[in-house]
């Protein structure tokens, strides 16, 4: 449309169509309505654009299957799109139309799969295995040394609400890059307490990730850039990259937790780094407040008989 | 070709060439659909198909099951020609496309060494060569440590036995022989609906009855974490349900299982009681639905089967129980009345009314047959999706053909009931060819009903599919149960 | 318990209906799509048979370890009158049993010319007749744990190589090569023939065994492991390995065999398939650690005799199932061509039964040539041969391939499913006794050897009837 308008050749569009996987949390925008959208950066490996609406995500990656799969992803079977930063796009009425390209989802994934349980003392040997490996890596995340970064997982553990948050409101958009350190930090921390919370019954901890999500998540849109705001509002709801996924399931006893950090570290310059850091204070909160509240009450054999429907890692559990 | 023959026979084997019989249908269909083409066999030289060859008046040379087929009749030789070039680069694009997945160097030719070519990447394996050669592939897949679905049929049931306890050595699972429908990880693998992540885990024996209850429940807005299959025979006494009960552990032991759902036909009585037990002794809560399950099923039991056990009668049912476990709201099932006919105008004919109108049932999932029999109790019912029916051509899932003939037959007045099963696997675009059928029945003064089970997020596309079925004159229904009680209730037997 | 496919993204090995792979994509479920065919014809019912076979994975498994993790080392060298116990009167011959009447050519100018070296004949009419009058008892060299290469023919006073394994304690034999042109080996037995025996029996032989007393046994697995780096494949070039053996030998051979030193070495170095013969030794003793095991479906020698390809697989004793044996594909010396082959002949094929030979062909492209081809058809050669194998060897190693271990343990089952037959790697005999060699090529083994040792291995398996799966807890009526 636009672009016959700027170069003024008539011609009939051929549409050609394309298929792949879809995280559920682009579920929504893709069933409402049409919106118009805009290319926001584009790689080999993947697209971002960026749509006009309030529903988030409002950044949708569309990549290959080599790509991370971020929470974001439409991940494509064939090659990328081709497409320029600033062009135009639409997502709505179940596609993504970027060019003469129209995409379908003809799967679904879940960004934010349920942990099942995990137990506190299972987790504190979890951390001090992760803690060794995250030493012994070269990859370092790009913000170790900031104060912001020492007192946020300091309030982290201490459960103290504002400490944490002033903290965590001062990483918001810290660092450089499309995803800025601060900002990975934080996803990690966000996904961590929530879903390690949630398994270990330590109510506390997805109390405390509720409250650090409301403040990161309240202007980031201002604060950061339009991807990393996206991605934040993803963590602050649960869902992550399969990467990240990984490692909370190998931190819960589910699969080798060495093999999944040794992927994430590997993701990006420093974001592998920034996010295992995330989920290194995240699970060390979850520990301490565990150990705080003297014995979990998350320990017991009736795993899912006393979960009745909805989101299990946003209702925490048997937390109550 | 002798005199009383007209046209040109023009019949070619290739050796050394091999692609799996649904490609060589669709390229049979192409070269029969060309202009001055009576008839086209592309087929491997099996001895079924070079009967089929034989019957239809080619003389064929000799050829054995690893060598390709290729008889061609045509109004003259340039149409015969033009044929075998249609044909050839067919195949060609057939071969080329053969290399696909990893674009690997070479591809591999067996499960064994695709396992060790993925390198531990791989999480199982789909099995659909042919019936005989699938124990093999699949035995393959289970000691390389890997769970695998079983697609094919006219798999021997003692090798069905010897894959399920090696499977069970190992730690993996078997889902089939004769698996139509799994779901994992959101993937979906054979016939299978897209469908939203969510809490509910399926165990199914019956594929196109594991379609239908998931489909209700994406409809509901409720999702599933896996749809493990089991195939029609693990609930027999003879496989004694070993897939089944590691299918009900492994989803018990998955953290995004919050509600099991098991539905089968019914089982043995042995093993309905073996499930039972497992199913009682997992910490996730368990809805049965052993489709039509007949109160005397139950009776020497001795464990009281208490109702909760014997499950609801019909799939919808079962949908609409798993629904109320989890605490969400029952919708009304979408339904699409035909075009031209409001419902509240139809006269239903009764029988005392003096015509009783016949009911056909032509159908392409078994289970879905089953069910609209048992809860239509009237009419004859035919599944055109099995074995006696689909041996040496596609399923009807895929390819209407047979089932179009059918449709043709109905004498005119009679009542209709078909069903169309949406998702991958299936027939990209079934009211295609189904909705002028349809309309064609409707204008004899046949009454047509479709239960159309599919997701909104099919590939078809639910609502376009049943406005084009609704428009040609079908009455349309997203659940089988209320399709068959439709049909009936026009046929005039209702219950 | 919980099932690791239901967790993470999924990757699916497809095989079969292309139409479910490809609904796979469009879901961008990634994939590796298996090019599955027919099996060969008429195996299925055996296939399913043996592969239902409760002791096969178990018994696979052990089999191919102990040919993988045999440890050869060559030993010494000796007479075959006393190393193998064989009485005047007998010769041994390569491939499977087989007698004067149906032998080819080349094997019958072979065992006129040992007759001839034996004095059991004055010239070479009458060394046919006794040979056609069963004068000569000749059984297989495999059956007296040797090997021989081409015509393969031991008679008792030719010098063996003697190849230990010092992991499982065999002992294998192979006698000593005579270099090219117009040799025993290719069923040459003219006078320099006959002349050079005799020097190898009293000069070359005494010599070797001599130094190698010296030297104290020689690590041939580590040997054949260098080689393969240094570009043999150690079927048709041997050159490196000679090179190395030599390496090892010359100096105990100078302090040794004094003035017959130059001569022995000079003998030993300007034949370059001067390794062929202890390497074959080395599979042979290796190949025999896998034998006799209950059960397995793996090949424990391939050989031919000029009419017959035999093969015997450890699960079925001694047996041999036999086809006939093809004329190989290859280029042809002077003005030879393949009018002039004889069909495929030697024990030499005991190095593929290793994972060496054609199973190596990625190691060694300068042969590439010789025996036909290209660069990427030797690499693609070894790789369809992981298709057909049970493991990739441990030590033998192809840089190439990222250093992957070569293809080694020919599985029958795999060899039916996927009807991919070993590639061998040969040289041509002449069809005329006497001619020698014609040239080197690649030879397909016929399919039927393999399916005849399924069938047989789908009559041993264990008749147990299944017992009914009844779950735990229910009661048929």
């Amino acid at each position: 449309m636009s672009t016959e308008g700027r170069t003024g050749v008539r011609r009939v569009p051929v549409r050609a169509h394309a298929t792949g996987a879809a995280s559920a949390a682009l579920r929504p925008v893709l069933e409402s309505p049409r919106r118009p959208a805009r290319v926001l950066a584009a790689f080999p490996a993947g697209v971002y654009l960026e749509v006009r609406a309030e529903l988030e995500p409002h950044v949708i990656a569309v990549v290959t299957g080599e790509a991370v799969r971020l929470p974001n992803a439409m991940v494509v079977t064939g090659p990328v799109p081709r497409a320029a930063v600033g062009d135009d796009a639409s997502v709505g009425d179940g596609s993504i139309e970027i060019g003469r390209l129209s995409l379908r989802a003809h799967r679904w994934w879940d960004p934010a799969p349920p942990l099942g349980r995990a137990d506190p003392p299972g987790l504190a040997r979890a951390l001090l295995l992760l803690t060794g490996l995250c030493a012994a890596s070269p990859r370092r995340p790009g913000l170790e040394g900031a104060g912001a970064a020492r007192v946020l997982a300091e309030g982290c553990a201490d459960a103290s609400l504002l400490r944490a948050v002033t903290a965590a409101e001062q990483l918001v958009g810290l660092g450089p890059g499309l995803t800025p350190s601060g900002d990975d930090m934080l996803a990690g921390l966000l996904v961590a307490l929530r879903h390690l919370g949630a398994a270990a019954g330590v109510g506390r901890a997805v109390w405390l990730a509720d409250w650090l999500a409301a403040a990161v998540t309240f202007d980031a849109r201002d604060r950061t850039t339009p991807i990393s705001a996206t991605l934040l509002h993803c963590a602050a709801r649960g869902e992550a990259s399969g990467e990240v996924l990984a490692v909370l399931r190998g931190l819960a006893g589910r699969q080798p937790l060495e093999p999944a950090l040794a992927r994430l570290l590997r993701l990006g310059h420093t974001s592998g780094a920034d996010l295992a850091w995330g989920l290194r204070v995240g699970l060390a909160a979850v520990t301490a407040l565990a150990e705080r509240a003297g014995g979990a009450p998350g320990a017991d054999r009736t795993r899912k008989a006393d979960r009745s429907g909805g989101t299990v890692a946003k209702a925490g559990a048997g937390g109550r | 070709m002798d005199a009383e023959q007209p046209g040109t026979d023009l019949v070619r084997v290739r050796t050394g060439v091999y692609h799996d019989s649904v490609s060589l249908m669709r390229v049979s269909r192409a070269a029969g659909a060309l202009p001055g083409v009576e008839v086209a066999v592309v087929a491997m030289a099996t001895g079924l198909n070079l009967g089929i060859a034989a019957e239809l008046g080619f003389t064929l040379p000799d050829a054995g099951p690893g060598d390709l087929l290729v008889a061609l009749r045509a109004a003259d030789r340039a149409a015969a020609d033009r044929a075998a070039a249609e044909v050839d680069g067919l195949l060609e694009a057939l071969a080329s496309r053969t290399a696909g997945g990893t674009g690997a160097e070479e591809p591999p030719r067996t499960v064994r060494a695709a396992a060790r070519a993925a390198g531990g990447t791989a999480t199982l394996a789909l099995v659909s060569v042919p019936g005989p050669h699938a124990f093999a592939e699949a035995m393959d897949a289970v000691e390389a440590g890997l769970s695998v679905m079983v697609f094919s049929d006219n798999v021997p049931v003692e090798q069905e036995v010897l894959l399920k306890r090696r499977a069970a050595e190992r730690g993996v699972l078997v889902m089939g022989p004769d698996c139509g429908t799994a779901v994992v990880g959101g993937a979906g693998l054979g016939f299978a609906n897209v469908l939203r992540p969510g809490p509910v885990g399926v165990v199914a024996a019956s594929g196109t009855g594991a379609q239908q209850v998931t489909c209700l429940l994406d409809l509901a807005g409720v999702g599933v974490s896996h749809v493990l299959g089991v195939g029609g025979r693990d609930l027999s006494a003879e496989v004694g349900g070993l897939s089944a009960l590691r299918a009900l552990g492994a989803l018990d032991a998955d953290p995004a299982t919050e509600l099991i759902v098991l539905v089968s036909k019914p089982p043995a009585p042995g093993v309905a009681r073996a499930v039972r037990r497992a199913a009682e002794g997992l910490a996730t809560p368990v809805v049965t639905a052993f489709l039509g399950r007949s109160p005397d099923d139950d009776g020497g039991d001795g464990d009281g089967g208490d109702g909760d056990g014997d499950g609801p009668g019909d799939l919808t049912s079962a949908a609409e129980a798993a629904l109320r476990a989890l605490g969400a709201e029952v919708p009304e099932w979408p339904a699409w009345p035909a075009a031209g006919a409001p419902r509240a105008a139809e006269p239903a004919p009764r029988r005392d009314g003096g015509r009783v109108r016949a009911l056909h049932g032509i159908y392409s999932g078994g289970t879905l047959r089953t069910e609209a029999e048992l809860v239509a109790g009237t009419g004859t019912f035919t599944d055109y999706g099995d074995d006696a029916y689909t041996r040496g051509r596609a399923h009807p899932m895929i390819d209407p053909s047979l089932r179009l003939e059918a449709l043709a037959a109905v004498p005119p007045g009679d009542v209709v009931l078909l069903d169309v099963v949406l998702g991958h696997g299936a027939d990209p675009d079934p009211a295609e060819r189904l909705a002028p059928a349809v309309a064609a029945a409707a204008a004899r003064g046949t009454a047509a009903v479709v239960a159309l089970v599919g997701s909104e997020g099919d590939p078809q596309g639910l609502t376009a599919q049943a406005e084009a079925l609704r428009a040609a004159g079908a009455d349309v229904f997203a659940s089988n149960a209320r399709a068959a009680r439709r049909a009936a209730r026009l046929a005039g037997g209702a219950r | 318990m919980s099932l690791p496919m239901l967790s993470g993204e999924p990757c699916v090995i497809t095989a079969g209906a292309a139409v479910l792979g490809e609904a796979l994509d469009a879901q961008a479920v990634p994939r590796v799509a298996v090019d599955w065919r027919p099996p060969l014809p008429g195996t299925e019912a055996d296939l399913a048979r043996v592969l239902a076979d409760p002791r096969r994975a178990a018994a696979n498994a052990r089999a191919v370890e102990r040919l993988t993790s045999a440890r050869p080392v060559l030993a010494g060298v000796r007479p075959a009158r006393e190393a193998l116990d064989l009485p005047a009167g007998t010769f041994l011959h390569a491939g499977p049993p087989i007698d004067w009447e149906r032998a080819s050519g080349p094997m019958r100018g072979a065992l006129i010319g040992a007759a001839l070296l034996e004095g059991m004949a004055a010239d070479a009419r009458e060394a046919e007749r006794l040979l056609a009058a069963g004068g000569v008892r000749l059984e297989p060299c495999h059956h007296h744990a040797a090997v021989g290469p081409m015509a393969g023919v031991v008679s008792p006073s030719m010098w063996m190589f003697e190849v230990r394994d010092a992991e499982y304690g065999g002992t294998a034999w192979c006698s000593l090569n005579e270099g090219l042109g117009k040799v025993l080996r290719y069923g040459a037995y003219g006078p320099e023939v006959i002349a050079r025996l005799r020097w190898m029996g009293e000069v070359l032989g005494p010599a070797l065994a001599t130094a190698l007393t010296a030297t104290g046994p020689l690590d041939l697995r580590a040997m054949i492991a260098q080689a393969l780096q240094m570009g043999d494949e150690l079927h048709n070039r041997n050159r490196a390995a000679t090179s190395l053996l030599i390496r090892e030998l010359a100096p105990a051979l100078v302090e040794t065999a004094g003035a017959r030193a130059a001569e022995v070495l000079r003998f030993a170095g300007g034949n370059d398939h001067f390794f062929l013969n202890p390497g074959m030794a080395a599979c042979k003793v290796s190949a025999d650690a896998a034998r006799g095991v209950p059960g397995s479906s793996l090949v424990v020698a391939m050989a031919r005799n000029g009419t017959d390809f035999g093969v015997q697989v450890s699960g079925l004793g001694d047996r041999w199932f036999t086809g006939p044996a093809g004329v190989p594909d290859g280029l042809y010396l002077g003005a030879y061509g393949p009018a002039d082959a004889n069909p495929d002949i030697g024990d030499s094929t005991i190095t593929e039964t290793a994972g060496l030979g054609g199973f190596a062909m990625a190691a060694a492209p300068a042969i590439v040539r010789f025996v036909g081809g290209d660069v990427s058809a030797a690499a693609a050669a070894t790789r369809s041969m992981y298709e057909i194998t049970l493991a990739e060897h441990p030590a033998y190693q192809i840089p190439a391939l990222g250093f992957r271990g070569t293809p080694v343990g020919v599985d029958v089952t795999l060899v039916a499913r996927t009807g991919l037959l070993p590639t061998v790697n040969t040289g041509i005999a002449g069809r005329v006794a006497g001619t020698g060699q014609v040239g080197a090529g690649l030879v397909t083994p016929p399919a039927a050897a393999f399916t005849a040792a399924l069938a047989a291995l789908a009559r041993e398996v264990p008749a147990a009837p299944l017992p009914p799966a009844a779950p735990a807890g229910s009661a048929q009526a």
